[in-house]
Formats: structure tokens, C-alpha cells, sequence
């Protein structure tokens, strides 16, 4: 079976749909550098972002990787690679491809008790449960769009209208911090989890659950704030597009030794 | 004339999102059918049913918050693109956040919708090459990745990558950030069961982090 779900075929459909995917990339990316010089933004910002994009997302990508190496074991190399690449996210694959095999009536998700009814199951369970993103952008995306930067004109007005008027200019701009509270939100969301699984993870107040990812996370956090030091006092601007790659990999590498 | 130039851009941008949305759709629910017709068995209809309204359901509340929270942060292009391509919130949207930040582009502005497609799509592209040469090679690289060594590397990426985000957006507002950290923290020890939701619980937290920043924004001006 397991030879059946890494035949040619499927490496043919799966490699053609992502190499849809990898040309409607380089499509956006192509007319967004257009439109950005034709905007009069500087090259060398536009340049720096794909730098940096590229960078932040190469260590993330390789555990991405390691996702579908996981996920090759019970259905294959290409779906779990096609899965991956496109729509999927790696916590969302695992557990639904577990679920849909309980559903088919196999024990586990392995590749000893897998048919190809229970396969093709599977498969279409993964990818129905996570096209609603797709199925919502394309209906409401524009519309959603067009309602914000609406907003956003109106707030300009009000802006140009309160300095007109020599008045309060301050309310102009909350879309930046809502953004940024929003971040903050998120990330004490996740930091917030760490901690409590370290205290409570193995029953509540033991401290006995897994310390690995809140020292992961503070020698990441304290190399960012060199690697902003760096940047912001030395002026070496240079360095930011490496900032959050080269910070990840030092927490990495401490996760090895702890 | 930049104006009309941007809203004949953004026009084209959605005509083609809409456009590769729709067919990228397609392809990923046809394309089980097709490797069933090779493998000679069809998807079962019935468990898939069974299985959509067991685990589907999250999945789809959770899709429609991750949809209404994360447009505004990816404009047009950006979005179709990464609801298309996946992976949004452990890679595309910090990256994204990141790549704003060093541009020093501010929300809804033309500038900021053209960094993130260039972000996203940049970001997306390296996914993809990452994984094809992952798959290509395969054989040699699965017992180097896989081996117990590296283990607790790569079991540490999210937080590594949350670690230096914190640092990056706690120090612009220390004040603010204290609180949903506090309250988040304490959560999760009296209610570990909830830290495997983790990723639905971001919502409450970002929600109060906004209202509270929204609170000291009317009251000073500014978060920091």
C-alpha cells in the first residue's frame, strides 16, 4: 500500500498543484514589485522585504518539513508534501488525518492498517475541513478590503480635517497599535502557555511539565534584543532582515543542550 | 494618477485571487478523487461526513476568526495568497508583521498592501523550495532531521520564533503587554486543559490587548 501512495502518479498530481501555487506566487510577487516602484517606494525597501521574508521563513519552513516526513510514514511522501505546501498548516494536518482515520475505522494512523478507500477519505477530509479560508476570501475578501481602507479614508479625512481645524490630530493611527496590540495579545498568549505548562502541564502546581520552550523562548527573546541593539545603536541596518532567523536559531540550538 | 493607477491594481489583484482561489479549491478537493480513481477506491462520502462533523466544525469557526483577524493585517494580495498557501500562524503572519516593521509602513496604506504580498508570496516560495528539496532528498536527509539529537530543536520552533517576536513587540509597550501576559499565564495553570487550544485562545487575548490598548490610546495619544 504504502508503495501505491509514493508511485508516480500521485508525485505528477500532487508536484503539478503546487507548482500551481508556486507560479500564482511569483505572479503576486511580480505585479506587487511593479506597483510598488511604479508607487515611487524605494528599491532597495522593497528588496530588503523579500530578504528578509525569505530568511524569517527558512528555519519555520524546515520544521514544516519535518511535518510531512512525519506524516509520510502512514500516507505516503506526495500528499503529505502537497498538504504542506499549500492551504495546511502542521498543527491542523496531524490531528485531522488522526481523526479521519478513526472515522474509516482504522486503530491508528499507520501505514500497516491503511486501504485505499481509507486513503482517499482521508485525503478529502483534510482538504474540506480547511477550504473554508479559501471559500471566505474568495466571496468576502474585496468587500471586507474595501470596508477597512473605507474606514481608513474616513480617518484620513477626519486627520486632515482636525489639523485644518489646528485640533486633535491623536486619534488618527489607532489601526498601527490595534495591530500591534493584537500581536502583543497573541504572543502572551502562547508565552502565557508555555509557562503554564511548565507549573500545571503534569497536574496543576507540580512544576514538573516541560521547561524546554520558556528557555527556548527567553534566549531567543534576550539574542533579539542584541541583534536590535546591534541594529538600532550601531546603526547596522543590514542586520534586522536576519534579526528573528538568527535569534530562532540560537533558541534552537540551546534546546538541543537543556 | 497614482490613485487610479492603485485602483486599477487592486481591481486586477482581487480579479486574480478570486481567480487562483476558486481553482486552487478545486484542485485540492479534486484532487483525492483523482487518487482514488488511481488507487481504484473513491473517497468513502459517508465517514467523510461523519468525520467533517466531528473535527470540521473547529476547524471552521476557527477559519472564519482567522479570516475576519488576519485580512486587515495581510491586505488583498497577501491574503488570497496565504489562505491559499496555509501555514498563517506559525510563519506567514509574523513574517509578514515583520517585514511591515522594517519597511516602517503603517495599515492600510497602498505601501503596506504591496510589502505584505511580497512578504507572503516571498515567504510561500521558500516553503515550497524548502519542501521540494526536502522531498527530492529525502532518503539522505530524514535520518539527519529525524535524528534524536536535532529532536528537540525543531520540537522548539513556535517558541523560538515567539520568543523574539515578544521581545520585538512587548518593548513597544511594556505597560500593555503586562497585563494579557499576567492574565494569560494564570489562565493556563489553573485551566492547563485549555493550553492544547492555545491557538483558539489567542483570540480573547488579542481582544483584550486591543481594548485595552484602545483605552490608553484615547486617554495619551499613543500605547508606548
Amino acid at each position: 500500500m504504502i508503495s501505491l501512495l509514493n508511485s508516480m502518479p500521485l508525485y505528477l498530481i500532487c508536484g503539478a498543484i503546487i507548482l500551481f501555487v508556486a507560479i500564482v506566487c511569483v505572479i503576486f510577487m511580480i505585479r506587487a514589485y511593479r506597483a510598488g516602484i511604479k508607487l515611487g517606494m524605494d528599491k532597495a525597501k522593497l528588496k530588503r522585504t523579500l530578504t528578509s521574508s525569505v530568511t524569517f521563513s527558512v528555519l519555520p519552513s524546515v520544521g514544516i518539513l519535518l511535518g510531512v516526513i512525519a506524516l509520510s510514514g502512514s500516507l505516503g511522501t506526495p500528499w503529505p508534501w502537497l498538504r504542506l505546501s499549500v492551504i495546511g498548516a502542521l498543527h491542523y494536518e496531524t490531528q485531522v488525518a488522526q481523526a479521519a482515520a478513526e472515522q474509516v475505522g482504522l486503530k491508528s494512523l499507520s501505514a500497516s492498517e491503511m486501504t485505499p478507500v481509507a486513503f482517499s477519505t482521508i485525503a478529502l477530509l483534510m482538504s474540506i475541513c480547511i477550504m473554508w479560508g479559501m471559500i471566505l476570501s474568495f466571496f468576502f475578501n474585496k468587500a471586507y478590503i474595501n470596508k477597512l481602507s473605507g474606514k481608513g479614508k474616513k480617518a484620513e479625512a477626519d486627520r486632515e480635517a482636525g489639523e485644518k481645524a489646528g485640533g486633535e490630530t491623536k486619534k488618527a493611527g489607532f489601526g498601527d497599535s490595534a495591530m500591534v496590540a493584537m500581536f502583543i495579545g497573541l504572543v502572551s498568549a502562547y508565552i502565557g502557555s508555555y509557562i503554564g505548562g511548565f507549573v500545571s502541564g503534569e497536574g496543576l502546581f507540580t512544576f514538573k511539565g516541560d521547561l524546554t520552550p520558556i528557555i527556548v523562548a527567553v534566549v531567543s527573546a534576550l539574542v533579539m534584543a542584541v541583534f536590535v541593539y546591534f541594529s538600532e545603536k550601531k546603526h547596522l541596518v543590514w542586520l534586522e532582515s536576519f534579526s528573528i532567523a538568527g535569534s530562532m536559531l540560537v533558541g534552537m540550538l540551546v534546546a538541543i543542550f537543556v | 494618477m497614482n490613485g487610479s493607477y492603485y485602483e486599477k491594481y487592486s481591481r486586477t489583484t482581487h480579479l486574480i485571487g478570486r481567480t487562483v482561489s476558486a481553482v486552487a479549491l478545486i484542485l485540492l478537493v479534486g484532487a483525492p478523487f483523482l487518487i482514488g480513481s488511481i488507487l481504484g477506491a473513491l473517497p468513502d462520502l459517508g465517514a467523510v461526513a461523519k468525520g467533517f462533523l466531528s473535527v470540521g466544525l473547529i476547524w471552521t469557526i476557527s477559519s472564519v476568526v482567522e479570516f475576519l483577524v488576519y485580512t486587515p493585517m495581510l491586505g488583498s494580495g497577501g491574503g488570497y495568497l496565504a489562505f491559499i498557501t496555509g501555514n498563517l500562524i506559525n510563519m506567514k503572519i509574523p513574517c509578514a508583521m515583520n517585514a511591515r516593521e522594517i519597511a516602517g509602513t503603517s495599515s492600510g496604506t497602498p505601501e503596506n498592501e504591496i510589502i505584505s504580498t511580497l512578504s507572503i508570496a516571498a515567504s510561500s516560495l521558500t516553503t515550497i523550495t524548502i519542501l521540494a528539496i526536502g522531498v527530492i532528498l529525502l532518503v539522505p536527509l530524514q535520518p539527519i532531521l529525524q535524528s534524536e539529537t536535532l529532536q528537540p530543536a525543531f520540537a522548539n520552533v513556535v517558541p523560538a520564533l515567539f520568543g523574539a517576536m515578544a521581545y520585538q513587540y512587548f518593548r513597544k509597550s511594556i505597560k500593555l503587554a503586562c497585563v494579557p501576559l499576567v492574565i494569560m499565564t494564570v489562565l493556563f495553570i489553573f485551566v492547563p486543559s485549555l493550553i492544547s487550544q492555545t491557538s483558539i485562545m489567542i483570540i480573547p487575548s488579542g481582544a483584550l490587548t486591543i481594548g485595552l490598548a484602545y483605552l490608553m490610546f484615547k486617554k495619551k495619544g499613543s500605547i508606548s
